[in-house]
């Protein structure tokens, strides 16, 4: 996939998998894991991208004696899942114009 | 391979980092493994999920730019160095400004005076050429007039003059590329030290 592309996609991901609630690294994977394998150095990648981006904001907790950090979406977080979604709305119509010939045919 | 070696060979193969940047990947990867654990892994197998020590370090130097780490290498160089030298490379300037500026003036002259002699071997060249197509028109000339042995004479010398020039050519234009390409690594060398002192 091209990386651009890729990249942009991870981001919504994470932002989706703490859209709801609060979450903490090893739940954002677990979530994730049905629909994408996420490294762990790529979440710390794009959990701190997004921090810089303010669309998350993180908050370390204790947790059962020890120190856990916990992220949390903010309004911009959430302007950029509706983004995604528009920009993808229009990708598929793109999508359907690239392929029109290929399902006529078929 | 327990948790806390984990970490302590993945400190030890981040030791380019900042430090700061370090801890935070420390206790991130610290704060995975407590968690596999949690969720009901052993402590080996938690960290064995991680990956190897040399995959995790690698995917991490891989995604830091390359301009972060060599400004952390820098800052470690210069914080090594110390301010005494830094004082006495400004109180030794007096000594080593124009002891630098000499040996600049120095190369600069030998570069103009190396210069100077290939543009007069292609003013020697030139002025052969000139000459050679000067000895053909007096030729013709006399030709013109009728002075059959002057005009021969005058046609020998202008091809000696040609010939000459001939040879002359291939010469100044191997000195002139040779000059040109000294130049350019020479620009290229002077570059390279600037931005060597920078990173250094």
């Amino acid at each position: 996939m091209d990386i651009q592309l890729k990249r942009g996609l991870l981001d919504v991901c994470v932002l989706a998998a703490i859209k709801d609630e609060d979450s903490y690294g090893y739940r954002i994977i677990k979530d994730l894991k049905p629909y994408m394998e996420l490294s762990e150095s790529t979440l710390y990648t794009i959990l701190k991208r997004l921090e810089s981006a303010r669309m998350l904001t993180v908050r370390t907790a204790e947790h059962d004696g020890r120190l856990r950090k916990y992220y949390r979406i903010t309004d911009r977080g959430l302007r950029r899942i509706e983004e995604f979604r528009e920009d993808w709305k229009q990708m598929m119509s793109v999508y359907r114009f690239i392929t029109k010939e290929e399902r006529a045919d078929g | 391979m327990d948790k806390n070696r984990f970490l302590q060979e993945l400190r030890i193969s981040l030791a380019g980092l900042p430090a700061d940047a370090l801890e935070e990947r420390l206790s991130f990867y610290s704060e995975m493994i407590d968690d596999r654990i949690e969720d009901g892994a052993s402590e080996e197998d938690a960290v064995a999920a991680t990956g190897s020590v040399e995959d995790v370090a690698g995917q991490i130097l891989s995604e830091i730019p390359i301009s972060e780490l060599v400004k952390e290498k820098v800052r470690r160089e210069r914080s090594g160095r110390g301010i005494w030298s830094t004082v006495l490379i400004i109180l030794g300037s007096p000594v080593w400004l124009p002891l630098l500026a000499a040996v600049l003036a120095v190369l600069l002259s030998v570069y103009v005076a190396v210069l100077a002699v290939v543009l007069s071997i292609w003013a020697v060249a030139l002025s052969l050429a000139v000459s050679a197509v000067l000895g053909i028109a007096a030729a013709a000339l006399r030709l013109i007039r009728g002075q059959f042995a002057q005009a021969f004479v005058y046609l020998g010398v202008a091809a000696i003059l040609a010939g000459l020039s001939m040879m002359l050519y291939p010469v100044c234009r191997a000195l002139t590329n040779g000059v040109l390409s000294l130049t350019a690594k020479a620009g290229l060398g002077i570059r390279n030290m600037i931005i060597g002192r920078e990173v250094k």
